[in-house]
């Protein structure tokens, strides 16, 4: 089977987008119901998207619980609507105004209003939710004046650019009558979702499964498509790929299946390889550092270490180039904030060397220069392996790097909290706008403890300057053109080197019809997804 | 004939024998053979075996020499089973020593310890042991120690019971030895025959445990072993089996030495007692 | 059957000091971890800031001191009650009740298929000590002995599931099948065959190689020599005489096993994906959940003196010279 490009490329021919608006259409007519079975490899604690805003939860959330929208390769603003039918920022970035979806019902049949928009808002998405405390921190309240009319209320300019880049990850909107009144982190309906989706949230056996129904009354005629959903748990890496060949499962999304297996599984027929699908959920593979070590805080040796890194490696091997070479803090694919006109440092070991030399740490008599503490995430297989790289990398330029093998709660611990660290390898998300999870990791003053975040003791007034007037900034142009001083300050000074981004690939049976169709597909409702035959 | 004789000349000894002498060359001469960080990255990813004369048996995910991590793997393998079972062997003999010969709360106290480390399941506790305070060798093979030193605890604390009654003992006592010479001298050395000769089995048992939590992802990256080496393949085991069927062989074939070398020497043991008139 | 509950009774009272210890050491083994139950949650949660991850500590009780909560958990215990699994946010008693029996029923079967057939091939081997069976037997199951059994999980899974395409790669049965009585039965069987193969060929070895040592050592005493000499058929001697004898330690080796059987399903549970207690004991370390690592840990302890009862009960049985006040002590 051919290995379908990143569909963002494709759409760069409008011919090639009519082929596959075709295609689409064909496959939708096709699709007869059925039970699509996609492996899970982990099981939320907290099921509930509008307290958690993370993948693990979205994989299986968002079929349940909508946002006001969702992310579009196609639609006005990169965005298409779901519970909101139109979206309008004030020009003094102190309001913002949503009209909601008529006819919508929860899976309990109470119908949908403002208000569960102005609860969730104020109840879950400011105070509780991971990435909503950040965005949402200055809403002051929300006015209903009818059912289908939200206006929220800033204390301080917010820019509209940001919350509307937002939406898709940070407002999913859960019923007011059931978590009015109750204690909501606590609350049984963040385990038993119930939400507007396209799909209810019918049974979880702890271990094995999680199982989604249609839901007959959904808003939009003719979907969704599917009968059923089931996630099968394997959290094995390895269970995925096996289970898809052995047509267990239909498929497995967020590389479940190992790259190293897609070229030969790709092979197999009946089995499509998509790497669409992930363009708004962009991982990037970074190297925190320490800059409290006295060798690091000096730039030159930070130079020298991202002369030392050859990415073209990184690209090919490790992610057996299903990733892109990355040149600063925002991915190439955020194309309404990328800037390229920065530094870049091309792989050169011998410039490297001497930078080091220069920066007066010479080779000692075992050729050492000085060690290091390097701690990988250990979240994927390519953070871990990337370590296992970088450990090669540095000792070709003298720095003698020791691993340490921690799990994720001792690395969460060491790097964000003790600081025990020299270097990190992480994989933050860029989430659509900087100023969501990407500004977080250079911004000094954060308090230790906060997870992926700047924890290297790194601080820079310039940059914390542009940081901060970004975030008040409502005009989008100038708002953009900070984002490009902030890309250019953080390739020219290093406070982290940016390695490589990367996607998620998608493996499916070639039954599985209009995989990958939006930028957040593995996280979106699937509500179009469909059986062929 | 002396006994490493006798042991050569049994066919299952002399299969032991040569296996673990052809292990423990490898492991001495790793440095030798390849030298430097076997982890280093030596040429193009994923080459099968037999492929390329630089990498007769192929490199791995990231290009490194397989032949070269297995030759090294085999150093730390044997490092961490060695190591480990010496550790829970003499902490093993020290408490069950104790135990037996304090008698009284003292060997109440420490048997109910030991009888602790034997109903929970010990790779359990190495398991966790490992996770929790992050996998490095001496982490590694401490848990491992911890998960394995009750047995010979138990069978040292029963042999030093059971040799204590017996007439020699008392003759000694009668003739007004002291008692740490008593249990120096003429308790202890024939107390350990029987614990040591478990210690084969043990070891096995500890190459075996390292490459389980090793494969579970609980293995030092710094250094290379035949378990973390299988744990590596197992994410490309459809594309590139070998990559974890090799250490996998090794490992087998280690264990088996083992075995066979502890066999021979039982059945060599048996056949002197027998010879003796 | 009276004789038994005395027993059990005896022996579940008599390791009560035993568990104490096992519980404390185990709650402060996950207190000197680096990372508590937040910092894993936080991971899974993809960030937050400082104040949300203060309310969470509060929320789980973090912001008590060691003893506190220790004391509490004891407490609670002393009553029977296992606690509340932090990272899954439910009673540990729940969670251990949902896992256990997908263990036991892997860890059942591959125990009795390797005790039985171990002990019948070990009878094969052991009935002519020295013939090209014995032999063939034994060297055969010296090297199943040596094979890791994760590595023959893999090995397994690439020949019959991926290969053959016989079998499942993994899980315990078909998911939400509907499937009901002998048609799910079988499909809990097809899902066990290579797991239970894989944990069990090394028992299997172990049971034949005891077997057949035991039966080599009775083969020489001077009563077996004595119905030799007697004119006894060899079928009888072989049958009534060695192999009930030789069958004693086997049962005691199979006593002594239980708790590595529990260790060694950790590993093959990860391999073919099974939600058993092995995964269960993982995923309660790697979230820094001490209620549920404590629960894991005394159940499976409890469950390995239960085994240990119940073999001195079945060697009792077997020999009649070994009275069961005698194996109690």
């Amino acid at each position: 089977m051919p290995v379908l490009l990143s569909r963002r490329l494709l759409l760069q021919s409008s011919a090639a987008f009519a082929t596959l608006a075709t295609l689409g259409f064909r496959a939708q007519a096709q699709g007869t119901g059925g039970r699509l079975i996609v492996a899970a490899d982990s099981e939320p604690k907290n099921l509930n998207p509008a307290i958690v805003a993370s993948n693990g939860v979205f994989f299986i959330a968002s079929k349940v619980i909508e946002p006001l929208a969702e992310a579009s390769f196609t639609g006005e603003d990169r965005l298409e609507p779901r519970l909101a039918t139109g979206w309008k920022g004030s020009a003094d970035g102190l309001s913002a105004t949503f009209t909601l979806r008529e006819g919508v019902k929860w899976h309990d049949g109470k119908p949908f209003t403002s208000a569960d928009v102005a609860f969730s808002a104020m109840n879950i998405w400011k105070p509780l939710q991971n990435l909503g405390r950040i965005v949402f921190a200055n809403l002051s309240n929300v006015e209903t004046p009818d059912e289908k009319t939200a206006i929220f209320r800033f204390s301080k300019p917010t820019p509209f650019q940001l919350i509307r880049n937002a939406l898709p990850v940070v407002t999913s909107v859960v019923p007011k009558h059931l978590y009015e009144g109750t204690d909501i982190a606590a609350n049984p309906a963040n385990n038993t979702l119930i939400g507007t989706g396209p799909f209810k949230f019918a049974e979880y056996k702890p271990g094995e499964y999680y199982r989604l129904e249609r839901n007959a009354d959904y808003w939009s005629e003719d979907q969704p498509k599917l009968d059923e959903i089931v996630y099968r748990v394997l959290p094995d890496r390895a269970g995925a790929g096996t289970a898809l060949e052995a047509e267990e499962i239909h498929l497995a999304a967020f590389s479940a299946v190992p790259l190293t297996d897609l070229a030969r599984i790709g092979k197999e027929p009946g089995i499509q390889i998509i790497s669409a699908g992930y363009e708004a959920l962009t991982y990037q593979l970074v190297v925190e550092i320490n800059h409290r070590r006295k060798e690091l805080a000096d730039l030159r040796v930070r130079q020298a270490i991202a002369h030392a890194i050859d990415k073209d490696f990184v690209v090919r091997t490790i992610f057996l180039g299903f990733a892109e070479p990355s040149t600063g803090p925002v991915p190439h694919n955020s194309t309404e904030f990328y800037f390229s006109d920065v530094p870049d440092y091309e792989f050169d070991v011998d410039k490297a060397n001497a930078l080091l030399d220069e920066a007066g740490y010479t080779r000692g008599s075992n050729g050492t220069r000085f060690s290091l503490k390097l701690l990988a995430a250990p979240y994927f297989n390519e953070t871990r392996q990337f370590g296992d790289y970088l450990r090669q990398a540095l000792a070709a330029i003298g720095i003698d790097a020791e691993l340490a093998n921690n799990d994720s709660a001792a690395h969460q611990k060491a790097v964000y909290t003790d600081h025990a660290f020299d270097l990190a390898v992480a994989p933050p998300v860029f989430r659509g706008d900087p100023a969501i999870s990407t500004t977080i990791l250079v911004q000094s003053g954060i308090p230790a403890g906060v997870p992926f975040s700047n924890q290297g003791g790194y601080a820079n007034p310039e940059l914390d300057a542009i940081i901060t007037k970004a975030s008040e900034t409502v005009d989008g142009k100038a708002r953009i053109d900070l984002y490009n001083d902030f890309q250019r300050l953080v390739a020219e000074d290093l406070p982290l080197i940016n390695v490589a981004e990367w996607g998620f690939i998608t493996v499916a049976r070639d039954t599985v019809l209009n995989v990958g169709d939006n930028p957040r597909w593995a996280v979106s409702n699937w509500a179009d997804t469909a059986l062929k035959g | 004939m002396s006994l490493f004789a006798r042991l050569a000349a049994a066919p299952g000894g002399r299969a032991g024998l040569t296996i673990l002498g052809l292990m423990a060359f490898i492991a001495f001469a790793a440095p030798a053979l390849f030298p430097g960080d076997p982890l280093r990255i030596a040429g193009p990813a994923l080459l099968p075996p037999f492929s390329s004369s630089e990498f007769p048996l192929g490199t791995d995910r990231l290009g490194r020499d397989v032949l070269a991590c297995l030759v090294h793997g085999a150093q730390i393998s044997l490092l961490v089973g060695l190591a480990a079972a010496a550790a829970a062997i003499f902490v093993g003999m020290v408490v069950g020593a104790l135990a037996g010969f304090a008698g009284g709360l003292v060997e109440e106290a420490l048997m109910r310890v030991v009888e602790t480390f034997q109903i929970v399941p010990g790779f359990l506790m190495a398991l966790a042991f490992a996770s929790v305070l992050g996998a490095s060798l001496p982490i590694i093979i401490l848990a491992i120690a911890l998960a394995a030193w009750a047995e010979p605890a138990r069978l040292t604390r029963a042999q030093v019971l059971a040799i204590r009654e017996q007439d020699y003992i008392a003759a000694a006592r009668a003739l007004g030895m002291h008692p740490l010479e008593i249990a120096f001298k003429e308790i202890l050395p024939n107390a350990l025959a029987p614990v040591l000769a478990l210690s084969s089995v043990i070891v096995a048992g500890a190459i075996l445990t390292e490459a389980a939590l090793s494969f579970l992802g609980l293995g030092d990256p710094n250094v290379v072993t035949w378990g973390s080496m299988i744990a590596e393949g197992r994410n490309v085991i459809r594309s590139a089996p070998f990559l974890s069927i090799l250490p996998g062989l090794a490992l087998v074939v280690t264990v088996l030495g083992v075995y066979l070398f502890s066999e021979g020497l039982a059945d060599t043991l048996r056949q002197n007692g027998e010879e003796r008139p | 059957m009276k004789r038994a509950i005395v027993l059990l009774r005896r022996r579940l009272i008599g390791s009560i000091p035993v568990l104490l210890i096992v519980v404390v050491l185990t709650f402060l083994l996950l207190e000197a971890a680096s990372g508590d139950a937040v910092d894993a949650y936080l991971v899974s949660m993809g960030g937050g800031d400082a104040a949300l991850v203060e309310t969470l500590r509060q929320s789980y009780g973090l912001d008590q001191s060691v003893w506190a909560r220790l004391l509490l958990y004891l407490q609670a215990l002393a009553h029977l009650d296992l606690g509340w699994s932090v990272a899954f946010n439910r009673p540990v008693l729940a969670l251990i009740c949902e896992r256990l029996p997908n263990t036991l029923l892997l860890m059942g079967t591959s125990t009795a298929l390797s005790f039985c057939l171990g002990s019948l091939l070990g009878i094969a081997a052991g009935a002519k000590p020295g013939s090209p069976r014995d032999r063939l037997l034994s060297a055969g199951s010296l090297v199943l002995y040596a094979v890791p059994g994760f590595w023959l999980g893999l090995v397994l899974v690439i020949v019959f599931s991926v290969w053959l395409r016989w079998l499942p790669t993994s899980g315990l049965e078909t998911i939400a099948s509907g499937k009901h009585g002998w048609d799910r039965a079988l499909d809990i069987a097809r899902h066990l065959f290579l797991p239970v193969s894989a944990l069990g060929v090394i028992y299997l070895a172990l049971f034949l190689r005891v077997m057949r040592a035991g039966m080599a050592d009775v083969w020489r005493q001077d009563y077996i020599l004595f119905a030799k000499a007697r004119g006894l058929p060899r079928r009888r001697i072989l049958f009534r005489h060695v192999a009930r004898n030789a069958l004693l330690p086997l049962v005691t080796v199979l006593g002594l096993q239980s708790a590595a059987m529990i260790g060694g399903s950790v590993v093959i549970e990860s391999v073919f994906a099974i939600p058993g207690f092995g995964r269960l004991a993982q995923e309660a370390v790697s979230g820094r959940d001490a209620p549920l690592l404590m629960g894991i840990i005394l159940v499976s302890a409890v469950m390995v003196i239960l085994v240990n009862v119940a073999v001195d009960l079945l060697y009792a049985a077997l020999d009649p010279r070994v009275g069961a006040s005698e194996a109690a002590s």
